[in-house]
């Protein structure tokens, strides 16, 4: 069998896909088998294409039970949402009241604070300035430089400097 | 009744409403899955030719258009949303099956393998498959329209939608999609 015609071959491939040959390409195939013979198997190809081609997307089932599967998986999902929205609130409820007794708790603690009898200011001053002996013994060098921080019940009792005692 | 009583029939019939609500919720949720099923699967499965994972899709599709329904309960938008994100999530699983693969060819033997689950006889399943690969070959805008357009019940305008092409586009790429793979199955 000859190859059909290479000027042909565009609108060979058209006729095949819309099933009709236009006029000129129609009367090219009287005289010219090849592109006759052409035309044939194209068809032939195209039907076939046609046919397996919904296969493609077609060629499988969903099981009989998948819609009832769909809305439990999605009613089982919402459920679980709502709930861990609702263990959220709780959570948040918690929150709420621990910090709201943190919270009156250090103001409690604020206002008990200034309360400290005027007598007893001296006496924690010193316990609060007192060393042990041995704190020679562990100096380090450099020490100076720690010891310009607070210390210890300073920021919190807000002792004045007492520097007529020095 | 007392007043006590009254309240807890008020709590009863709030249970109540709530709970009809959320029947008649799913009711309308399980008749759109029912419309729209066999279109869905169809469009996982034209993109990755496997029925277990296309029909993974599909779930997950009607999953999150069940999130979504407040806004989806008309039958149209529920359509075109479902489509669109079926499609999507088909693409998405099968760039990661194309990852997995490329990482280890024994999965590449079982993927082609199970990728013609559905076809009739030996000759037809040798034959889809041979599409299927001439398919994926097509450049990638007229691979698309073709994909849907195999779906059932996807006209021009439903392709159009998913893609976001007018109708007339649709049809043009879908006639060159067809002349091309003509051309390719000799
Ligand atoms: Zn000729």
């Amino acid at each position: 069998m000859t190859k059909a015609c290479v000027k042909w071959k565009e609108q060979l491939l058209e006729a095949a896909l819309t099933g009709t040959a236009a006029g000129d390409l129609e009367e090219h195939m009287k005289t010219c088998a090849a592109c006759a013979a052409e035309f044939e198997v194209l068809q032939a190809r195209r039907e076939r294409m046609d046919t397996m081609l919904p296969l493609v997307a077609r060629g499988a089932e969903l099981p009989g039970e998948f819609r009832a599967r769909v809305v439990a998986a999605a009613e089982a999902e919402s459920e679980q949402k709502r709930a861990r929205s609702v263990g959220g609130w709780v959570l948040a409820g918690a929150t709420a009241v621990v910090t709201a007794a943190l919270v009156m708790g250090l103001l409690l603690h604020w206002r008990a604070a200034p309360t400290v009898l005027e007598a007893e200011l001296p006496a924690a001053e010193r316990l609060a300035e007192w060393r042990a002996p041995s704190d020679v013994l562990l100096q380090i060098p450099g020490q100076e430089i720690l010891q310009t921080t607070p210390r210890l019940g300073e920021s919190y009792m807000k002792v004045p400097i007492n520097t007529e005692e020095e | 009744m007392g007043s006590s009583g009254s309240g807890v029939t008020g709590a009863c019939v709030e249970a109540l409403i709530a709970r009809v609500e959320a029947e008649e919720r799913g009711a309308a949720f399980g008749a759109r899955v029912a419309e729209n099923q066999r279109r869905v699967f169809q469009i996982a499965y034209g993109v990755l030719g496997n029925a277990a994972d296309a029909e993974e899709v599909a779930q997950e599709a009607f999953l999150r258009a069940y999130q979504k329904f407040a806004s989806l309960r008309e039958a149209e938008k529920f359509r075109a949303w479902v489509n669109r994100i079926a499609f999507r999530l088909a693409l998405n699983r099968q760039r990661g099956h194309r990852r997995r693969l490329a990482r280890d060819t024994v999965w590449h033997v079982a993927g082609t393998s199970d990728a013609v689950d559905g076809a009739r006889s030996a000759e037809e399943r040798v034959l889809v498959q041979r599409l299927r690969s001439e398919i994926e070959s097509l450049p990638e805008k007229f691979r698309r329209v073709l994909q849907l357009s195999i779906v059932e019940e996807m006209g021009a305008a439903d392709v159009g939608a998913v893609l976001g092409i007018p109708a007339g586009t649709v049809r043009s790429r879908l006639h060159t999609a067809r002349k091309l793979l003509l051309e390719a199955m000799k």
